[in-house]
């Protein structure tokens, strides 16, 4: 399998002197969804500027789809589609409208366009909605729009830049529905940033973490969790009394056994393992079991571990508030 | 695919600009006032009234062949909407830069000069709608009592109607593409709007379009020359009023205006390319 980004060490310093992107390398599958991960700030949107064509290295090299970023800019973006963080529809179009706009800017043509557009709007679900503006469209359904612009050109590679920004946790998950849709049926490579952990564990193949521009981790979401030290299975006796400490120690698994709060904290590999086995143990040894409690490390573990610090939203400011500042800023234009 | 790309960008500014009426009235509201208020009150003509009303020669040397003040001053607004409808573009664009749909169009696939060129066309093409406007209504005026209209007292031929389109065209063009660049270059609607302020008025002032060069200072005249407005109304004064008043002829005027759109298009287009080009 060949691949559809290369990226190798590439940097970008803008002319103030901030080194958004420092000296990152990655290889992203064809046909992968990649996950790229990391706090406001880490270089998430300048690496997608990079990818995209919408800004220069400074460094390094950037290969999309074979082809160099900086040498042949314009076959790039042929070949890409690209979902902004910001909305991009244009508020006084209506929605067919808007992806007609796009059809002709990436040279559909008019006959395979209106198939494309009918076919788009009904996966879409904005078929009732089509001829209407775009400025009384829900979150939800502008980014399903955006979506639509994004693949109408059927691209090679699909960048979505904070996809989910600013929707409801049930918007966000139908969005993802769309995306994981596509996938399936156009085998197209995606390429995803995030700041949602769940999100990236969920929908994503590999990821990379990067902060302060650089890559700080990458692999397949298990392979970070398992790097991490695995499953964690805490388990409470109805009676306390009896020290399970050696009994626990026994089973297949587990790695370190610690006695807290009446319970205890066992860390293991395969913690589904585990349970059965552990609950198992605790019959032979003649002790009822009071309750048992799989935690799997989620990605946000992941983060704290690699970066030293907890995954939050609290360094400059967060792409929230710029989504907000954005919508109270074109309300005012009107 | 290139012209059909710089066609669709053209459609879409044009289909945003039909759907916001506030947007179409504010480019027409300064004009209609000078046309409704200043010109009606404004008359230069009444002053020559005062040993009684002059002889129709007498008015066509004061104004330049036109037969009264309002109908010379209407021609001028005419060429007034050109600025007017094209002082809010660069605001437009900061905006739309903000907003990311610049973005939308710098990603895609097309030339750059297509992106500058839609915005580019669809401005050239506004005030055609709204100088016809503009002078429909000045005509209008002149079967309304109690107010001055606009009278036509030259030979005005089909060649002469296709000058006054190009003329109006092409200082359309020179404006829009002036207030685009600074658009292109400025981050900050507030910074657009205070330079827009700074050049507003001086080029309505320092164009011919309310009162004659001839009663101007030497130096203004000469400044005057130089203001695409002035040019653009010329040839429409020198096809719609009596022959014989202006040193050249109407077509010296449109070349004029040709020249200077063209070296500001080309002046434009390389500080527009700097603009969509990626850092």
């Amino acid at each position: 399998m060949s691949d559809a980004v290369v990226v190798e060490q590439l940097e970008k310093t803008f002319p103030g002197g901030v080194r958004a992107v420092d000296g990152v390398s990655f290889a992203v599958r064809e046909g992968e969804a990649f996950g790229f991960l990391g706090p406001n700030g880490a270089g998430k949107t300048t690496t997608v500027s990079l990818l995209t064509t919408l800004l220069r290295p400074t460094g390094g090299r950037a290969l999309v789809d074979g082809i160099d970023v900086v040498a042949d800019p314009g076959t790039v973006r042929r070949r890409i589609g690209l979902v902004f963080q910001e909305s991009t529809a244009e508020d006084e179009l209506t929605g067919r409208e808007n992806l007609e706009i796009s059809a002709a800017l990436y040279g559909v043509s008019r006959s395979d366009a209106q198939k494309r557009i009918r076919d788009l709007l009904e996966r879409m679900q904005l078929v009732e909605a089509a001829g209407r503006l775009v400025k009384t469209y829900s979150g939800g359904m502008r980014r399903r729009l955006e979506l639509a612009a994004g693949i109408l050109h059927r691209p090679k590679v699909l960048f979505l830049d904070e996809p989910t920004l600013g929707l409801d946790p049930q918007g966000r998950a139908g969005l993802w529905e769309y995306v994981r849709e596509i996938r399936k049926e156009s085998g197209t490579t995606i390429f995803v940033t995030t700041h949602y952990l769940d999100e990236a564990d969920q929908l994503c193949d590999r990821v990379a973490i990067i902060d302060h521009g650089k890559i700080v981790a990458a692999g397949t979401p298990a392979e970070l969790k398992e790097k991490i030290g695995g499953d964690v299975v805490t388990l409470v006796p109805t009676d306390g009394t009896a020290d399970l400490t050696p009994v626990l120690a026994r089973v297949p698994g587990v790695l370190q056994v610690q006695k807290q709060d009446g319970g205890y904290r066992l860390k293991c590999l395969r913690g589904e393992s585990v349970v059965p086995a552990a609950v198992e143990a605790c019959f032979t040894a003649h002790i009822a079991v009071a309750s048992v409690a799989l935690k799997k490390p989620s990605l946000d573990e992941v983060f704290l571990e690699f970066t030293g610090r907890a995954f939050r939203e609290d360094e400059g400011p967060s792409a929230t508030d710029t989504a907000l500042r954005m919508n109270q800023f074109r309300q005012r234009k009107r | 695919m290139t012209y059909r790309s710089l066609f669709a960008l053209i459609r879409r500014e044009l289909l945003i600009w039909v759907r916001s009426p506030t947007g179409i009235i504010s480019s027409l509201i300064f004009p209609m006032m000078y046309l409704a208020l200043f010109g009606q009150a404004l008359n230069l003509g009444k002053l020559l009234n005062v040993a009684g009303p002059p002889s129709a020669a007498l008015a066509r040397a004061a104004f330049l062949g036109a037969p009264d003040y309002f109908s010379y001053f209407s021609v001028g607004m005419v060429g007034f909407v050109a600025l007017t409808a094209s002082l809010f573009l660069g605001a437009q664009l900061i905006f739309d830069k903000r907003l990311g749909y610049v973005k939308r169009t710098i990603v895609a696939p097309i030339p750059r000069m297509s992106i500058f060129g839609g915005r580019l066309i669809a401005g050239a093409i506004r005030p055609l709608f709204l100088g016809g406007v503009v002078f429909g209504l000045a005509l209008i005026f002149a079967h309304v009592s109690g107010l001055s209209g606009l009278t036509v007292n030259g030979h005005l031929t089909i060649l002469g109607v296709g000058e006054i389109i190009v003329a109006l065209l092409l200082v359309s063009l020179s404006f829009t593409a002036i207030f685009l660049a600074v658009g292109f270059l400025l981050e900050s609607p507030q910074s657009y709007f205070g330079i827009v302020n700074i050049l507003n008025l001086p080029l309505l002032f320092t164009s011919n379009a309310m009162y004659p060069q001839t009663i101007m200072p030497g130096w203004l005249q000469t400044v005057s020359m130089y203001n695409p407005v002035s040019m653009a109304v010329n040839v429409m004064r020198e096809n719609l009023f009596a022959p014989g008043f202006y040193p050249h002829p109407a077509e010296f005027y449109l070349g004029e205006l040709a020249l200077y759109a063209f070296g500001i298009g080309i002046l434009t287009f390389i500080i527009a390319r700097r603009g969509l080009s990626a850092r």
